[in-house]
């Protein structure tokens, strides 16, 4: 048994009958007046069927076309991961308070040390020289609209 | 006559010194994509949309578009010299473009590269010349009905031709329908799923959507991995193709172009399906078949044409129907939006500098990326060798800027970041990406087409089936979605392509 497969097909069923749901609650209308919910209802309701019939085809041929489970996560770096999801997390919640400059240049140490470890110094000067090249093409040179933060750049 | 006065307007349009600039920084920006692998034309075109708000429309699309077919030029580099496509549409390129590399002829293989884009390039605009008024009156027949089939066919086509499972791609393609109707309803003006969050009312954006989806979430998947480059380090010379070269390669360019040009104008088509279509083909009519895959020089024409031919045959469903057929030009139909440019049938008569200037900006661009890709051939080579552990971050940083300057909006970060998980997920999973963008992005303006025919119709789905235009589309999507059952299909090997990103 895949569960991988499985349970993705499930996740999706879950989701379509959510979907539908919420449809339902907006107002299906009619054929002739179809209202808000027409569209997110019959298309979660096509979603719901497909992942069904996924579902069943899987379990009558064992999922024999499909990766094992073993073979889809068995490489995983979890960690690192888990780290780059989280410092992107923090980044996106601090960067209008820090500012574009403030934000980036530790967020940029810690990928840069976390894709591969070389001294602090180099992955700190390579930071900074890389927030500055953004800076100066996106701020200065094409005027995008980066945060300044509480110090004012 | 009429057509080369319009051309001609095209040229004085696209020889605008602003224009000019925008073709080149376009096309130059495409061929650094196409050779770094990682980002892909859709990931740059996302990126770069903000840039593009404080000039016209006319100048953004010209450097929009510049991207799109400078990246089919770019990505040909890293297929031949390290056997890693830059992006998707030059996959079939590494078969025999790396194999000439290690038979000490990766000059030629990147020299019919660059001349046989260039040459589709060029039949393609003409094509585009030829067919786009005609398809524009064609057009104004269209109602909503015609327009809900033919983006149905749209999204078949596509899950028929790139997916591995037509099942999953269309689950994919339902989701990303469910994705479209996020925001305020079109006709009610009733908030749909946005969770009380005031960002959401205009729906979730599509670059934050394919920045997560192509971006992020091909970096997540790459921390995983080890990944070791071996750039071909000998001096490429001799980028001439010889006379025999030429001999062996032209029939093979004409048959891409052509095949890629009218692949490039199928809705759900595209420079992908274009570019392995052709290689099949080329390999079916060849006298020496065995050669494939051992540094054929036809393996390269052929693929590269098409993939050119079909970048430029895609823009003729936006511009004259304002339906993107692939991801790509989806991307374009928002910037359009954004600009204030409805793409249609009434395009090319409300916006005539447009419409005939981004096509002669295409034919300038093309000359441009000859002129890029021969003589700098070496300093690509060198970008070849910026390691992904300076890459990736720099990728990240790409899509948080591209992301939040659209609005301004954290939210923005935070839903691509969402959509990279998400993304990273399906990737794993083997679900495709691409049918759910295009589905996404067609969503509003199939709901709308779905909703009004319905309504015209007074409830009747014969709507659909009476009218001439529609009939045929739903009949091909029907045939499409049946022949994967069929048991002759399914035991023809090699029809389906396994290729996550149709771009």
């Amino acid at each position: 048994m895949k569960k991988t497969f499985l349970i993705n097909d499930l996740v999706w069923i879950v989701f379509a009958a959510l979907v539908c749901y919420g449809g339902l609650k907006l107002g299906f209308g009619s054929f002739h007046q179809p209202h808000a919910g027409f569209m997110p209802f019959l298309s979660a309701l096509v979603l719901g069927l497909l992942a069904l019939v996924d579902l069943i085809s899987g379990i009558v041929n064992q999922w024999k076309e499909e990766k094992g489970d073993k073979k889809i996560w068995a490489d995983i770096h979890w960690g690192k991961l888990f780290l780059t999801l989280a410092l992107l997390f923090i980044y996106t919640v601090l960067f209008n308070t820090l500012g574009f400059i403030l934000a980036t240049i530790p967020l940029l140490f810690f990928l840069y040390r976390l894709m591969e470890p070389r001294p602090w110094w180099i992955v700190f000067t390579a930071s900074l020289v890389t927030t500055g090249l953004f800076y100066l093409g996106f701020k200065v040179g094409l005027d995008s609209q980066l945060p300044r933060g509480f110090l004012g750049f | 006559m009429e057509l080369l006065n319009y051309l001609g307007m095209g040229f004085s349009v696209a020889f605008q010194p602003m224009n000019l600039f925008y073709c080149f920084l376009g096309v130059l920006i495409g061929t650094l994509v196409g050779v770094l692998p990682g980002l892909g034309p859709v990931a740059a075109m996302s990126l770069l949309l903000p840039a593009t708000f404080h000039t016209t429309p006319v100048a953004s699309i010209i450097m929009l578009a510049g991207i799109y077919y400078g990246a089919m030029y770019g990505g040909s580099t890293t297929s031949i010299l390290v056997n890693i496509p830059g992006e998707a549409a030059s996959v079939m390129t590494c078969l025999d473009g790396y194999q000439m590399a290690r038979q000490g002829r990766a000059g030629p293989a990147l020299g019919i590269s660059a001349f046989g884009s260039f040459f589709a390039g060029t039949i393609g605009i003409i094509g585009m010349l030829l067919i786009s008024i005609p398809l524009v009156n064609f057009a104004l027949k269209f109602g909503p009905p015609e327009y809900f089939s033919l983006m149905i066919l749209g999204l078949m086509v596509l899950t028929f031709l790139t997916s591995t499972s037509m099942v999953r791609a269309l689950m994919m393609a339902a989701f990303g329908l469910i994705v479209g109707t996020m925001g305020l309803d079109n006709i009610s003006g009733l908030a749909r799923f946005t969770f009380h969050i005031p960002e959401l009312l205009d729906g979730v954006g599509l670059v934050p959507v394919v920045m997560g989806l192509f971006g992020i979430s091909e970096v997540l998947l790459n921390i995983e991995l080890k990944i070791k480059r071996e750039v071909f380090t000998t001096k490429v010379k001799g980028l001439l193709p010889t006379l025999d070269d030429w001999a062996k390669s032209i029939g093979s360019l004409l048959r891409g172009t052509v095949v890629g040009f009218f692949l490039g104008i199928l809705p759900g088509g595209g420079a992908v399906i274009a570019s392995f279509v052709s290689y099949a083909i080329e390999k079916r009519v060849s006298k020496h078949p065995e050669e494939f895959g051992k540094g054929a020089i036809e393996g390269v024409a052929a693929p590269e044409a098409a993939n050119n031919a079909a970048a430029q045959g895609a823009f003729i469903p936006l511009l004259t129907l304002g339906i993107p057929s692939n991801v790509v030009m989806a991307m374009l139909l928002g910037a359009l939006i954004i600009h204030g440019v409805t793409p249609g049938p009434l395009l090319l008569s409300q916006h005539p500098d447009l419409f005939w200037g981004v096509v002669a900006s295409m034919y300038v661009g093309n000359a441009m990326l000859l002129a890029l890709n021969l003589p700098l051939i070496g300093m690509w080579v060198q970008l070849l060798k910026v390691p992904y552990a300076i890459l990736f971050p720099i990728i990240i940083l790409f899509c948080l800027i591209g992301s939040y300057s659209i609005n301004n909006s954290s939210t923005d970060v935070l839903i691509m970041l969402a959509f990279g998980v998400i993304g990273y997920l399906m990737k794993k999973l083997s679900l495709e990406a691409a049918p759910m963008v295009l589905a996404f992005v067609l969503g509003p303006m199939m709901e709308t087409a779905l909703r009004q025919a319905l309504i015209k119709s007074k409830g009747s789905f014969s709507i659909f089936f009476t009218r001439p235009i529609s009939a045929t589309c739903l009949i091909i999507a029907i045939v499409l979605m049946i022949m994967p059952l069929l048991p002759w299909f399914r035991r023809r090997p090699g029809i389906v392509l396994e290729k996550e990103d149709v771009a």
